[in-house]
């Protein structure tokens, strides 16, 4: 048996030979190039539709940040609500508190009684 | 190179039938690689297609038309990289079955009646398969670059993108493993060939 006989580096370099000769390399049918461009456009056609909804979304998004920044500075603008300060918004808060709580006033200048 | 810098330059400004010019002059090479690298005649072809499809969506990252050929090879690499990442959640074949065929091949070999006719193809393919199992699929495609495609290791240097001590060692470990499987393999079939 030579291939068992010689050194396994030999043995393995005659086996690869071997495996060389075995992989003839093969003829390309004749579906290889339509079916290649068939799997480009589709390729193709899913990336340009992710493409459409990614802009979609980007769009959506951009459009949302804009109606946020409109929203907010309109808020800001609202001077007369960042106008006072905290204790002056408390006590306009608290005005029917005062009424309930103050004290019970004696009429004097009435006429007496018969 | 099969091709011109020109074509390549077409091919790159979007125009799909110097594309297509370069994909008639390489895919026998690709599909020759392939076939040795991954060993299965049956999905040669898928392979190959999924090179050129990357070559063709990447093919605007390509700098300089000078590293065309070593940049196409390694799209293989990855592409039988894949494939065979994928193949190896479902084996085909199982070490034990590799020293029967092993010697068999040897017997055909060391006899002199070198059949070369499907079936002992076949099992010579599928020893090889087989006896590769005992590397990963990354240091597989190596061997097969070196060993079988008979690629030069400055080829490989462009290929790979490391430098040639890197390659050498790694190369060395891989065949270690690999002549260790193959050892073991054989050393069970010696004595009752012998006797």
């Amino acid at each position: 048996m030579n291939l068992m006989r010689g050194s396994q580096d030999d043995q393995l370099d005659a086996f690869f030979r071997a495996y060389r000769e075995a992989c003839a390399t093969p003829e390309p049918s004749v579906h290889f190039m339509p079916q290649l461009w068939r799997r480009i456009e589709s390729r193709q056609s899913f990336t340009f539709s992710f493409r459409r909804m990614a802009n979609a979304l980007v769009t959506a998004a951009v459009a949302a940040t804009v109606c946020l920044g409109v929203y907010t500075t309109i808020r800001r603008s609202d001077a007369a609500f960042y106008s006072q300060s905290y204790v002056e918004a408390l006590a306009e808060a608290s005005t029917i508190d005062t009424d309930l709580v103050a004290p019970a006033r004696l009429e004097i200048n009435q006429a007496p009684l018969e | 190179m099969r091709v011109d810098f020109e074509l390549i330059k077409r091919a790159q400004a979007g125009d799909n039938a110097a594309f297509n010019e370069i994909v008639l002059a390489y895919r026998k090479r690709i599909l020759g690689t392939i076939m040795r690298v991954i060993a299965r005649p049956e999905d040669v072809e898928d392979v190959a297609q999924e090179v050129f499809l990357r070559l063709y969506f990447s093919l605007d990252q390509l700098r300089t038309a000078e590293v065309f050929e070593p940049w196409l090879y390694r799209l293989t690499v990855n592409a039988a990289y894949d494939y065979l990442r994928k193949q190896r959640r479902r084996p085909e074949y199982r070490m034990s079955d590799l020293s029967e065929q092993q010697v068999l091949m040897a017997d055909a070999t060391a006899g002199g009646k070198v059949e070369h006719d499907d079936q002992y193809q076949k099992k010579i393919r599928e020893s090889v398969d087989a006896l590769l199992g005992a590397v990963s699929e990354a240091d597989r495609i190596l061997l097969m670059l070196k060993e079988v495609e008979g690629l030069s290791l400055k080829e490989l240097e462009k290929i790979y993108q490391v430098n040639e001590n890197a390659l050498k060692v790694r190369l060395f470990r891989a065949r270690q493993r690999v002549l260790k499987a193959f050892g073991a393999s054989t050393k069970g079939k010696e004595p009752a060939q012998a006797g």
